[in-house]
């Protein structure tokens, strides 16, 4: 290594040594959303109360679940431009199945089925027709914008009145029921831990240190029970919540501990090598890209269900895409591929979320909130690009 | 057919494990390859030598199955194969090493060295091979028996990240993965090409334990020094075609350097 050879400031070191490890990802979003916190909760009173959460969480659930589903081909190294516009494809046919006196269930799934074949579509594009993911997503964005002005028609809007696409953001568990899963979740949590490092230990494998292990249970119990303390103190868990972290829980199992998350990282991180190993990079990238659409036509269903109707503007043309590829950057996902995870892109929502909640509690003009938006993404890449420098060094 | 081989080297030569025999490849209207013979067999390291252009990539990317010869036959203990693909290639234990590794640096050790062939738990047969779940420990066994077998001793973890470890641990990691994968011939292109003193001398120490674990080792390089210290034979190509092999005990450096640039006269001398 060129450590000996070129001094460096011991602070970025260690930096780049703890995002190597495997929660260090997290600390700087972390701590990122931790300081936005005690900043807006100082200025701005409201901003702490457990109404204001509720609404931070719910407002940045449609950004959250795109995130998750971009850092799936950001991990690839491509990007995806069209999964918005995709959404707004989703959803605007959900509408109008729904309209058409379809049950809303059926038109949910088929408008998922939709979204995975509009993400499939694209990634066939770029896995075997070779064009860059950048310009076929943007084909993507453009088209599909136009289609979903086709499929709602000349109003531009259908309100949305079904009871089950609704149920989706306005049932809440109960604050007893809350407090069983979140038990629950506690003790998998731990029981996972601790059995693997038993495990570790019979098959005298390297061990991690047992203040570590600890640390990582209390750690996730404390964010729990804060999380569910918070919301019970409102009106109790949103199922919406529920849903999306167990999504999210699903992918990010997918991603790390599969051969075929495996392979997504191997492509991202050097495709040449996962080519000559025997892995179908071509295949990683069309599942990677239906991944997209998949999480692209739940954000839509979602979206719909949070603002009781499907428009134009509240998919297309917005920040949403912007946002959302925001967040997974931010979240410490590398634009560069083969590094990053799904739940840093929830983290990511988090931040974009209450960095928008908090300058609208503040009276802060469209003009700053533009510009600390972008202040924030520059800084997320910054730290990207920082950390990065030391792979490249040694090489 | 082996008349150069058998001419310089004749009954001392072990048994060829794998033999290929009257090669031939071209690019367009460039003969890469003119019949080229050449043969490894197990326990034993056999250095490719030529200079630049006589066709020892091309050579070494036919027997891994990577370029396909216009003529030629293959033989593995005797039993003659054919080699059309990567794929043959690996199915007949033969692995190739890269000069650019193709390691993955964002993925730790044992990941890279179970790439494409994570070992998964079982129970979850219900699911397709590539979603059930990945059994890390299992994969991590694999890896400290592999770097074991290879006596890497500087490597601290196999949870260490490649992207931080130095040339010649990552060029042993990449040679551990070739072998780990149920081998017989390892091919290595100019493994030490751009290492230092000591991670080159460790590089040679994994060379010969591959000797030692009775494989057949091919080994690309153009420092001789680094050749007469691990090979048992060289075999030396000019112009893609063969001019001899000897023993690395019968013959000096400077020989291979006048048999690279000028080849060898009819009756078996070096021109002078």
């Amino acid at each position: 290594m060129s450590v000996e050879a070129q001094p460096q400031p011991a602070v970025l070191d260690r930096f780049r040594q703890l995002r190597e490890t495997r929660f260090g990802a997290f600390v700087p979003v972390l701590l990122a959303l931790i300081a936005i916190w005690i900043y807006f909760g100082i200025t701005e009173p409201a901003f702490i109360s457990s109404r204001n959460f509720y609404f931070l969480f719910m407002q940045s659930a449609v950004v959250g679940t795109l995130a998750v589903g971009i850092t799936i081909v950001l991990l690839l190294g491509d990007i995806d431009l069209s999964s918005a516009a995709n959404a707004g494809v989703c959803a605007a046919l959900m509408a109008v199945l729904i309209v058409a006196d379809v049950p809303g269930p059926i038109a949910c799934l088929i408008a998922i089925v939709l979204g995975v074949i509009l993400g499939c579509a694209q990634g066939v594009l770029v896995a075997y027709v070779g064009i860059p993911a950048f310009v076929v997503t943007l084909a993507g964005l453009l088209g599909f914008q136009g289609l979903m002005l086709k499929i709602l028609g000349i109003q531009g809007a259908i309100n949305m009145r079904d009871p089950f696409v609704r149920g989706i953001t306005t049932i809440y568990l109960p604050p007893a029921a809350g407090w069983v899963l979140a038990a629950a979740v506690i003790a998998i949590f731990a029981f996972a831990v601790l059995r693997n490092q038993a495990q570790r230990r019979d098959r005298g494998l390297e061990l991690d240190p047992s203040m570590a292990v600890w640390g990582q249970i209390a750690f996730f119990a404390v964010v729990v029970v804060a999380a569910v303390a918070t919301l019970n103190s409102y009106r109790g868990i949103p199922l919406l919540v529920v849903l999306l972290v167990g999504i999210t829980a699903l992918l990010g199992w997918v991603t790390t501990s599969t051969p075929f998350g495996r392979s997504l990282f191997a492509a991202g991180g050097n495709a040449e090598s996962a080519r000559r190993v025997g892995i179908n990079v071509r295949h990683i990238r069309v599942a990677a890209f239906g991944l997209v659409g998949l999480m692209a036509a739940i954000a839509g269903i979602v979206g719909a269900s949070r603002y009781a109707s499907v428009s134009f503007n509240a998919f297309a043309g917005g920040p949403l895409l912007l946002e959302a590829i925001g967040a997974a950057v931010i979240g410490g996902t590398s634009l560069f591929g083969g590094r990053g995870s799904v739940w840093n892109a929830i983290l990511g929502a988090l931040v974009i979320g209450s960095l928008g909640n908090g300058l609208d509690l503040s009276g802060a003009s469209a003009a700053d909130k533009l510009m600390f938006s972008g202040a924030i993404l520059l800084i997320a890449v910054a730290i990207d690009a920082v950390s990065r420098s030391s792979a490249a060094q040694s090489r | 057919m082996l008349g150069t081989i058998e001419n310089k080297v004749g009954q001392s030569a072990p048994p060829a494990h794998l033999a290929v025999s009257g090669i031939r490849k071209s690019f367009g209207g460039v003969h890469a390859l003119r019949g080229v013979d050449f043969e490894v067999a197990r326990g034993e390291v056999m250095a490719l030598v030529g200079d630049n252009g006589a066709g020892k990539s091309t050579l070494m990317k036919v027997l891994a199955g990577a370029h396909l010869a216009d003529e030629g036959t293959f033989f593995l203990d005797g039993k003659e194969v054919s080699i059309s693909s990567p794929h043959d290639a690996f199915d007949h234990g033969i692995q190739i090493v890269y000069q650019d590794l193709a390691l993955c640096e964002n993925l730790d050790v044992a990941a890279n060295l179970s790439l494409g062939a994570e070992p998964v738990k079982s129970g979850w047969g219900f699911l397709p091979r590539f979603l059930r779940p990945i059994d890390g420990m299992a994969m991590e066994e694999r890896a400290l028996a592999a770097i074991d077998r290879l006596q890497v001793r500087t490597l601290k973890s196999v949870r260490a990240k490649v992207g931080g470890l130095s040339g010649g641990q990552r060029q042993a990691i990449a040679i551990a993965r070739a072998v780990g994968a149920d081998s017989s011939v390892v091919l290595l292109d100019e493994p030490t090409a751009a290492l230092g003193v000591a991670q080159t001398r460790q590089v040679l120490d994994v060379v010969k334990r591959l000797r030692e674990t009775n494989h057949a080792v091919v080994y690309i390089s153009h420092n001789l020094k680094d050749i007469f210290e691990v090979a048992d034979r060289i075999t030396v190509l000019r112009h893609g075609a063969n001019v001899a092999t000897w023993h690395t005990t019968e013959t000096t450096p400077d020989e291979i350097v006048v048999a690279m640039t000028t080849g060898l006269d009819d009756g078996g001398n070096n021109v002078r």
